[in-house]
C-alpha cells in the first residue's frame, strides 16, 4: 500500500521497501481498492471517510484487518523503523550522563523515592507519569533511599539513573515515527510526513526533554497517539472505528493522567469526533443509526479516559499507604487512614464528642492549624491605636501543642468528668469550650479583631469586672450531618461554631498576628458564616476522667493513646478529597524564577532554561529549541492563518481554488494541527503562575507538524497549477538547503542537550545567538 | 396591557402600538428610577471613591486610579455644573452629606442609568422587529431590582452601561442599514457609524471592560462584511468600501476620541496630588507643586555629584539609608539600605569613582559618568558606601543583602558597582531623569534592586533593597532624579518632562500594573463568577437604618439562567433539524407572521444576544484580579434580551400545536402571566433598592420576611 503512494507521487525521493507477509490476493485486492479510490476522487471528490477506507495503516498489526479477514497481515515500513532507530540512537546515547540531578529530576526523583517507600505525598499533578518512572526504577531495583536534595548534586551508585531515565527517552524516541505516522494521515505526500518526523528528530528541545526524568515526552507521546487513533477512527467505519476510538480514548486518558495540560488534547479529540458527527448529519442516514453512533462514540470518549484516570488514582492511593511529610495538606480523616502518623494517635479514641470531651479542633480546609490559646493576653493598644479587650489570646497554631486542647462543656453542668453513658453533643446544641491548660472559656464580643477589624475578636474570657460580660456560648452546627440530631463525631464531623450572642462564626482569618501573638494565625468571629474557613473538625479526642484540675492537666500533658482500630475511608472519599485539594492547591512556586518566561516569548524562543551545569567544567544542559525550525514553525502558523482567510474569502465569492480532495485535506489539517496548536498554547496566557519554556512543548509538536503540512500544501499547489510549476524545483532546493541548515543547527546545539562536552567561553558565545539567552560560565579561579 | 396583546401583530406599520409600548416603558422607567433618588443622603458604597475623584478633578489635583478617566470626568463635570465645590471629603461609606451638593451628580448618574431602558427597547426593536419580544425583554430589565440599585448612585457603572447600550443600539442600527443596501459612504450610514465609534470610545474610556463591547461590535462588523461579501450580485469593491468606511469610523475615530479624553484628563489634573508617587520623575515634573516642577539640574551625571536615585518600578521609592543597623540575625550587622517613598535628606548619595576617595579627574571637575564605569555610591549623611556581600537579604532568601559599609567613604572591594544604561551602549553619558540605569555589583555580579516587600518594624516599614543575581529583574532599573553638582551648567526640568504621548503610555502602564495588582489576599471573601448568574450573594450599598442591598430580582435572574440553557437546546435542535432537512431535501416551514420577524430572525437575534452575554461573562473566569458582583450587569442586559426574544419564540411555536382560536387565547394568557410575574416580583423586592429598615429578614417581624429565598442573601 505504501507502493501506491510512491507510484502516485513521483517526486517522492525515498524508495520504500515493503516487506509484506500477506497473501498475494490480499495485496491485489488493496491495489484494486486504491485504484477505485483514485477514480472516485476524480468523479466526485468523495469525503475522506470513504477514500481513506483503504489507506494504509502501518501499524505492525492492523486490528481492523484481523477482524475483517482471517489473514494476518504484518507490514513493516522501513521508513518507520529507520526513524525509530535513529531516534533511539540520539535519545538513548550516553543516557546515564550526566550523573547528576538535572532540573526537575529533583521533584520527580523525590516522588519516585516516596513511591518506592510507599509514603504518601501530595502533588498538584496527577500521578501516572511518576508511576511510570517508578516502575522503571523498581525493575532496576531502586530502593528509594537516595535523597534528592538539590539540582546538581551527584547520584550515588545506588540510583539506577539509566533505568529511571529510560521511560521518557523511549517515549521521546517513539515520538519521531509517530509524527511520521500521523502526518501520513494528514499530508498529501509521504515525503512531507518523513520531513515532519525529521524535524522532530532534529529538534533539540525534544531531545533534551526526553533524556531526563521529566514527563513532557511521555505526555506528548500519549497526546499524539490519541489524536492519531481518533483520526483513524473518524476515517473508518463500523468495528474498526470503534476499536481505534477505544485506543484513542485510552491514550488520551493516560495523557491527562500525566499532566492536566493533557486535557487540551482531550478537548481536541472531542472536537474532532463532534466534527465527524456534525458532517454525518447531512447524509441520508437514518436518524436512529446516527444517534446511536453518536452516543456510543461519546460514551467511549468519556468513560474510558475517566476510567483510566480513576484507575491511576486507585493505584496511586494503594501504592502509598504510609503517612509522610505531606500529610498535613489533607484533612484529619484522610491522615488517619494512613499508616503511622495521625492514625497511630487517633486509633482507639472515642467517636462521639460529649460533655467533658477533651479535643483538638483543626481548621479543616486550607492551611492546617489547630485552635490554640496560651497564657498571654491581647495588647491593650494595637499599633494603629485601636484598643483590645486585653483578654487571653486565641489563635490558630500550625503545630501540635499541648495548648491546642479544649474541653467541651455543657453550660448548665459543672462536673467535667464524662458520665456513663457519655452525654453526646448533637447538632444544634449549645456548648462552651474550655481551654485545657488555662481553663478559660472561648469567648467572643463586640471588639474588633486585632488584624481583621471588620470581624469580632475571639478570646479566652478573663473577668476584669469592667461590665464586659462573658459571651461564651457557642452553637454547634454540623455541616455534613445525616439527620437533624446527628452526633458530633471526632475526625468525621465538619462543624461550624456559631457564637450565640452575635450569630458570628468562629473563623480562621488567614492573617498572621504580629510578634505579640508569636506570628500565629488570627482567629475571629465573622458575620459571613458560610465561608469555608469557618469549618473545623475534631482531630484528637479523649474523655476527661479526673475531676480535679491538676489531675486534668497532668492527663493532658501525658496523654498517650492505645491504638486499637484504624479509621477507614473508602477509595471514593479519598479520591474526591484528593481531587478537591489538587484543584484548590495554589502553587507557591518562586515568583521571578531566573529562567521563567512568558507565553508571549515562546514563539520566538526568547528564553531558554538552564537544566544543569557540571560542577567541574563548563559542560551544561539547557532546554533550548532548534532556532531554525522554531522560526520556520512560527512563520508557518502565520502562513496557514493567511491561507485560511484567503480561501474562506474566495470561497465566499464562489471561486474554487482547491479540488475537493485537497480542500478536505486542508481543512482537516486546520482542525487538527492549527487548532491543536492554539488549543495547547492560548490557555497559558490566562494562567496566573510561573511558566517555563517546557510548557510550550505540547503545543510545539503540533506546530512542527503544521510546518510540515504547510510545506506539503505549498508543494501541492506548485504541482497542480501549470503556470508556476517550474518553481517546484526551486522550492525543493530551498527546502533542502533549509533542512541542511536545521541539521547543522541541531548538531551545534546538541552539546547543550547531552551536556557531555566542556565548553569554552568562546564556544558559549558562539552558541549565544540571542542576547536574551543566558548560558552559565564558571568563574575562572 | 391587554390592548397590546390584542394587537399582537408586530408589523412595523402599527405605529400607535409601538409608541404606546415605548411610552409605557419610558414612564415606568421614569417612575422607578427617580423615586427616592436622593435617599439615602449619605455616601453609599463606592461613592466614596468616585465622589473623591470628582472632587480631585474639580480641585485639579493629580491622582491615580485603575480606570480610564471619562466616567469620573463626567461625574466631576455634572457636579461642577450643579454647584458642587469639591470640598466634601467622601471619607467612608455612611458619611452624611450635610449640605454638600451631591444631588446633581447623583441625578446625572441616575439619568444615564435610566436611559439604558429606552435604548434597550430601541436595540431590541432593531434586532427583532417584534414588539412582543422587545416589550418582554425591556420589561425584564426594567423590573430588575439589582439593575435599578446599581444605576442610581455616583458610580461608574451607570455611565458604562449607558455607553454600552448606545454601542449595542448603534451596531444593530448599522446592521439594518447595511442590510437595506445603503451606500457605504452615504451621509446617513457614516453618521450612524460615527455615532457607534463615539459610543465605543466612551465605553472604553469609562472602564476597560468596555473592551468586551468593542469585541462584540467587531464580531458584528465582521459578520456584516461577510454578508456583504457573500452577495454575489454586488462587486467586491462594495465590501472594500464598507471595510474602509468601518476602519475609519470604528477604529481610527474611537482611538482619536480615546486619546482626546486622556488629553483632557492630563490637562485638567495639573496640580500635584496624592497620585504623584506612582509616576516617573519626568511625569512628575509636569505637575505644579511637585518639587520637580520648575526645578533645574545638570543634564548629565558627573563624579562628585550628589544625587537621589528613584526606582523605576511603579510606586518605587528612593534609595535610602539611615543611621540604623540591620538587627542581629538578619545578615551582617551593618547599616540598613531601603527604598523610601518620601523625599528626605537621607535619600542623597554621592557618586565617586571606584579608585579611591579623590575620584578620577578630581581637578578638572566635570568627569562624566558613562555607562560601563565602575563607581562607588556614598551615602551623603552617614558617609558609608553602598555595599553588598554573600549574605541573605532580610526578606528574600535568594537575593543578597545590601548594606552601608565603611567609614568616611573608605570601604572595601565589595563597594564597587558597575553602572549600565539599560538599552544603551558602553560609554554613553548618564542623563538626569532620562536614563534608566542599572547598578551591577562588580564582584557578585548581581543587580541592585528593590523587592517591594515591606521590612518589619526595625526597618521602619520601608521597602527592602537587595542584590539580585538575575540581571533581568525589572525592578533593577533606577533613574537619577536630583542631581546637585555645581561645576556643570544647570538645565530646567522642563526639558526632562514627559511629552503628552509619553505620559499617555506611562498612564496606561501604571493602570495595567494597578489592575494586575488587585489580587485577592489569602482568606479574603471574594465574589466568584459562578455565583453571579444564580444571584448567589449581593452587596451592601448602605447599612445602618436605611439599608440598601444590591441583589438581582431572583425571578428575572433565574428565568434568564433557564432561558440561556433553553437557548442552547433550541439552537442545537434547530441546526440539526435544518441539516437533516437539507440531507433529505425537505423544506422547513417558518412560523413567521408579519415581515421580518419570523423564527429565523428571532433566533438570529437570540444568537447575537447570547454571544453578547458570553463575551461579557466568560472572560471573567480567566481573570486573576479581585472580582465583584456588579461585573455581571453588562452581561445581564444581553441575558434579559435573550429571555425576551426566546419567550416569544417559544410561545409562538407552542401556539402552532393548538387550534387558531385556542392558540390565540393561550398566547395572550401566557404573555399576561409573564408580564404580571415580572411586575409583581419587582414590587416584592423593590425595598432592596429603595431602602429597608427594621430587623433583618431572618427575623419574623421584618418587612422582608419570607423573601430570603437563599441562605446566602444577607439583607
Amino acid at each position: 500500500m505504501v507502493l501506491k503512494k510512491s507510484t502516485e507521487n513521483k517526486s517522492s525521493k525515498i524508495s520504500n521497501k515493503v516487506i509484506a507477509l500477506s497473501e498475494p490476493e490480499k495485496g491485489k485486492c488493496s491495489l484494486e481498492n486504491a485504484s477505485t479510490t483514485c477514480k472516485r476522487e476524480v468523479d466526485d471528490g468523495a469525503p475522506a471517510e470513504n477514500e481513506n477506507e483503504t489507506m494504509e495503516s502501518m501499524q505492525p498489526i492492523d486490528v481492523g484487518e484481523i477482524i475483517k479477514s482471517v489473514y494476518l497481515t504484518v507490514e513493516i515500513d522501513v521508513v518507520f523503523v529507520g526513524l525509530l532507530l535513529m531516534a533511539l540512537c540520539t535519545r538513548l546515547y550516553n543516557l546515564e550522563e550526566p550523573k547528576y540531578i538535572v532540573f526537575d529530576e529533583l521533584h520527580y526523583g523525590r516522588y519516585v523515592s516516596l513511591y518506592a517507600k510507599g509514603v504518601f505525598f501530595f502533588d498538584a499533578h496527577p500521578p501516572l507519569g511518576k508511576q511510570m518512572l517508578y516502575l522503571a526504577g523498581q525493575m532496576a531495583g531502586y530502593d528509594g533511599n537516595f535523597t534528592f536534595d538539590r539540582i546538581g548534586s551527584p547520584y550515588t551508585e545506588s540510583v539506577p539513573v539509566k533505568a529511571l531515565r529510560i521511560v521518557p527517552a523511549i517515549c521521546g524516541s517513539l515520538l519521531v515515527p509517530l509524527s511520521y505516522q500521523l502526518m501520513l494521515e494528514i499530508s498529501t505526500y509521504q515525503i512531507t510526513a518523513f520531513l515532519a518526523a525529521a524535524l522532530v528528530l532534529f529538534e533539540n528541545c525534544f531531545l533534551a526533554q526526553s533524556r531526563f526524568m521529566l514527563l513532557e515526552s511521555i505526555q506528548i507521546l500519549f497526546s499524539l497517539f490519541g489524536i492519531l487513533c481518533v483520526l483513524k477512527s473518524t476515517r473508518k467505519k463500523n468495528i474498526a472505528s470503534v476499536i481505534w476510538l477505544c485506543f484513542g480514548a485510552l491514550s488520551l486518558g493516560c495523557c491527562f493522567s500525566i499532566k492536566y495540560s493533557g486535557l487540551y488534547t482531550y478537548y481536541l479529540a472531542i472536537f474532532l469526533i463532534g466534527r465527524q458527527m456534525w458532517k454525518r448529519i447531512d447524509q441520508t442516514e437514518s436518524t436512529f443509526k446516527l444517534c446511536l453512533s453518536a452516543l456510543w462514540r461519546f460514551f467511549i470518549l468519556i468513560f474510558i479516559p475517566l476510567l483510566v484516570y480513576v484507575g491511576v488514582f486507585y493505584a496511586h492511593l494503594s501504592m502509598l499507604p504510609k503517612a509522610g511529610p505531606h500529610d498535613s495538606v489533607m484533612t484529619s480523616a484522610f491522615q488517619a487512614s494512613l499508616k503511622g502518623g495521625l492514625a497511630s494517635i487517633t486509633k482507639g479514641q472515642p467517636l462521639h464528642v460529649s460533655h467533658g470531651s477533651q479535643i483538638t479542633l483543626r481548621h479543616s480546609h486550607g492551611r492546617t492549624c489547630w485552635l490554640h490559646s496560651h497564657a498571654h493576653v491581647y495588647p491593650v493598644r494595637y499599633s494603629d491605636a485601636r484598643g483590645s479587650s486585653h483578654q487571653q489570646q486565641v489563635t490558630c497554631y500550625s503545630f501540635k501543642d499541648v495548648n491546642n486542647w479544649w474541653i467541651v462543656k455543657r453550660p448548665d453542668q459543672l462536673s467535667l468528668a464524662v458520665s456513663n453513658p457519655p452525654d453526646a453533643i448533637r447538632h444544634g446544641d449549645v456548648v462552651q469550650l474550655l481551654h485545657g491548660i488555662t481553663s478559660r472559656a472561648l469567648n467572643s464580643h463586640d471588639v474588633a479583631a486585632p488584624v481583621s477589624p471588620q470581624s469580632q475578636e475571639v478570646s479566652c474570657y478573663i473577668d476584669y469586672n469592667v461590665s464586659m460580660p462573658a459571651q461564651n456560648l457557642w452553637h454547634v452546627e454540623i455541616i455534613n450531618r445525616e439527620s437533624e440530631d446527628s452526633t458530633w463525631d471526632s475526625i468525621r464531623s465538619m462543624v461550624r461554631l456559631i457564637h450565640v450572642d452575635s450569630g458570628s462564626a468562629l473563623r480562621y482569618s488567614g492573617r498572621q498576628l504580629p510578634s505579640w501573638g508569636f506570628h500565629q494565625h488570627e482567629v475571629v468571629a465573622d458575620k459571613v458564616i458560610t465561608h469555608q474557613d469557618t469549618i473545623w473538625n475534631v482531630e484528637e479526642h479523649r474523655y476527661t476522667k479526673a475531676e480535679d484540675r491538676r489531675e486534668r492537666e497532668r492527663e493532658l500533658v501525658s496523654a498517650e493513646m492505645i491504638p486499637t482500630t484504624v479509621t477507614q475511608l473508602s477509595f471514593w472519599e479519598k479520591f474526591l478529597e484528593l481531587q478537591y485539594k489538587m484543584i484548590s492547591h495554589s502553587p507557591d512556586a518562586p515568583q521571578g524564577h531566573m529562567f521563567a518566561s512568558e507565553p508571549a516569548e515562546w514563539p520566538m524562543l526568547v528564553r531558554s532554561i538552564a537544566y544543569w551545569l557540571s560542577p567541574n567544567s563548563n559542560a551544561q544542559v539547557h532546554l533550548i529549541g532548534n532556532l531554525v525550525t522554531w522560526y520556520a514553525g512560527t512563520i508557518s502558523v502565520l502562513i496557514f492563518g493567511a491561507l485560511l482567510a484567503v480561501y474562506a474569502i474566495r470561497q465566499r465569492r464562489a471561486y474554487v481554488d482547491l479540488p475537493p480532495y485537497a480542500a478536505q485535506k486542508f481543512y482537516d489539517a486546520g482542525c487538527i494541527l492549527f487548532l491543536g496548536y492554539w488549543l495547547h498554547y492560548l490557555p497559558y496566557f490566562f494562567m496566573d503562575r510561573t511558566l517555563f519554556l517546557h510548557h510550550y512543548l505540547p503545543a510545539y509538536i503540533f506546530k512542527i507538524l503544521l510546518l510540515a503540512y504547510v510545506i506539503d500544501h505549498i508543494f501541492y499547489i506548485l504541482c497542480i497549477s501549470e503556470k508556476i510549476k517550474p518553481f517546484t524545483h526551486v522550492f525543493i532546493l530551498c527546502i533542502t538547503i533549509w533542512m541542511a541548515y536545521v541539521i547543522r543547527t541541531y548538531k551545534m546545539f546538541s552539546v547543550l542537550s547531552y551536556g557531555n562536552m566542556d565548553l569554552t567561553e568562546f564556544d558559549l558565545l558562539n552558541l549565544r545567538w540571542k542576547d536574551t539567552w543566558d548560558f552559565i560560565l564558571h568563574k575562572k579561579n | 396591557m391587554t390592548e397590546i396583546k390584542k394587537n399582537r401583530s408586530a408589523s412595523s406599520s402599527n405605529n400607535k402600538i409601538w409608541w404606546l409600548t415605548f411610552g409605557i416603558l419610558c414612564g415606568g422607567t421614569l417612575l422607578t428610577r427617580f423615586y427616592k433618588v436622593l435617599e439615602p443622603d449619605h455616601v453609599c458604597w463606592d461613592e466614596t471613591h468616585f465622589g473623591k475623584m470628582a472632587s480631585w478633578y474639580i480641585n485639579r489635583t493629580f491622582f491615580f486610579d485603575v480606570h480610564p478617566p471619562l466616567g469620573k470626568m463626567l461625574i466631576a463635570l455634572s457636579g461642577k455644573l450643579t454647584g458642587y465645590d469639591g470640598k466634601f471629603p467622601f471619607e467612608k461609606p455612611g458619611d452624611k452629606y450635610d449640605g454638600a451638593r451631591y444631588e446633581g451628580m447623583r441625578i446625572f448618574c441616575t439619568t444615564l442609568g435610566a436611559l439604558i431602558i429606552p435604548l434597550t427597547f430601541l436595540t431590541m426593536w432593531e434586532m427583532t422587529k417584534s414588539i412582543d419580544s422587545t416589550f418582554i425583554g425591556t420589561l425584564l430589565l426594567l423590573c430588575d431590582v439589582g439593575f435599578l440599585t446599581l444605576n442610581r448612585y455616583i458610580l461608574l457603572d451607570p455611565i458604562l452601561l449607558f455607553f454600552m447600550s448606545c454601542s449595542i443600539y448603534g451596531v444593530f442600527k448599522v446592521r439594518s442599514l447595511t442590510d437595506s443596501g445603503l451606500e457605504p459612504f452615504s451621509t446617513r450610514m457614516l453618521c450612524w457609524q460615527l455615532y457607534l465609534g463615539a459610543s465605543l470610545a466612551c465605553t472604553m474610556s469609562v472602564k476597560f471592560v468596555g473592551l468586551f463591547v468593542v469585541l462584540f461590535v467587531g464580531l458584528r462588523t465582521i459578520a456584516d462584511l461577510w454578508n456583504v461579501l457573500g452577495d454575489l450580485s454586488k462587486p467586491v469593491s462594495l465590501t472594500i468600501k464598507h471595510l474602509i468606511g468601518r476602519s475609519i469610523t470604528l477604529i481610527l475615530w474611537p482611538i482619536v476620541l480615546y486619546v482626546f479624553f486622556f488629553w483632557i484628563h492630563l490637562t485638567v489634573l495639573s496640580k500635584s496630588g496624592n497620585g504623584d508617587g506612582f509616576y516617573s520623575s519626568g511625569f512628575q515634573a509636569r505637575l505644579e507643586g511637585n518639587s520637580l516642577h520648575n526645578a533645574s539640574a545638570p543634564r548629565v551625571l558627573a563624579y562628585g555629584a550628589i544625587i537621589t536615585l528613584k526606582n523605576h518600578r511603579t510606586g518605587g521609592g528612593y534609595l535610602h539609608s539611615h543611621h540604623h543597623l540591620y538587627p542581629a540575625g538578619v545578615g551582617a550587622r551593618q547599616q540598613q539600605i531601603t527604598t523610601y517613598t518620601h523625599k528626605d535628606d537621607n535619600n542623597r548619595w554621592q557618586v565617586r569613582a571606584w579608585g579611591g576617595a579623590a575620584g578620577a579627574g578630581g581637578a578638572g571637575g566635570a568627569a562624566r559618568v558613562r555607562s560601563g564605569d565602575l563607581l562607588r555610591l556614598t551615602h551623603a549623611a552617614s558617609a558609608r558606601n553602598l555595599h553588598s556581600h554573600r549574605e541573605r537579604a532580610p526578606l528574600s532568601p535568594k537575593l543578597l543583602q545590601v548594606t552601608g559599609y565603611g567609614e568616611d567613604g573608605v570601604g572595601d572591594a565589595n563597594d564597587v558597582w558597575k553602572v549600565i544604561i539599560s538599552g544603551g551602549k558602553d560609554g554613553d553619558e548618564i542623563q538626569t531623569v532620562r536614563s534608566k540605569i542599572m547598578f551591577v555589583h562588580y564582584l557578585q555580579a548581581c543587580a541592585l534592586t528593590t523587592t517591594g516587600k515591606q521590612l518589619p518594624k526595625w526597618g521602619f516599614e520601608q521597602q527592602e533593597v537587595a542584590c539580585n543575581p538575575n540581571l533581568r529583574d525589572k525592578n533593577a532599573l533606577w533613574n537619577v532624579e536630583d542631581n546637585i553638582f555645581d561645576q556643570l551648567p544647570k538645565m530646567s526640568f522642563e526639558v526632562y518632562a514627559s511629552g503628552f504621548l509619553e505620559r499617555l503610555f506611562e498612564s496606561h502602564a501604571v493602570m495595567l500594573q494597578g489592575n494586575a495588582g488587585l489580587k485577592p489576599k489569602e482568606g479574603e471573601v471574594t465574589s466568584q463568577p459562578w455565583q453571579w448568574p444564580i444571584n448567589y450573594r449581593g452587596q451592601f450599598f448602605s447599612g445602618s437604618a436605611h439599608r440598601i442591598y444590591l441583589l438581582g430580582n431572583p425571578v428575572v435572574w433565574w428565568a434568564n439562567l433557564a432561558f440561556l440553557v433553553i437557548f442552547f437546546i433550541v439552537f442545537i435542535y434547530n441546526s440539526v433539524r435544518e441539516k437533516r432537512a437539507k440531507a433529505f431535501g425537505k423544506k422547513i416551514q417558518e412560523t413567521g407572521d408579519g415581515d421580518g420577524d419570523g423564527d429565523g430572525s428571532l433566533l438570529n437575534a437570540a444568537g447575537w444576544s447570547c454571544a453578547g452575554w458570553a463575551l461579557h461573562y466568560v472572560p471573567f473566569w480567566a481573570m486573576g484580579r479581585v472580582l465583584y458582583f456588579h461585573h455581571y450587569f453588562p452581561a445581564l442586559v444581553f441575558s434579559s434580551m435573550l429571555t425576551g426574544i426566546l419567550t416569544v419564540y417559544l410561545l409562538r411555536n407552542l401556539r402552532r400545536y393548538l387550534s387558531q382560536e385556542l392558540g390565540k387565547t393561550a398566547y395572550q394568557c401566557a404573555m399576561g402571566l409573564v408580564i404580571s410575574t415580572a411586575v409583581y416580583s419587582f414590587y416584592l423586592f423593590s425595598p432592596l433598592a429603595y431602602g429597608m429598615n427594621g430587623p433583618l429578614s431572618n427575623e419574623p417581624n421584618s418587612t422582608m420576611a419570607g423573601l430570603k429565598w437563599l441562605e446566602s442573601w444577607e439583607f
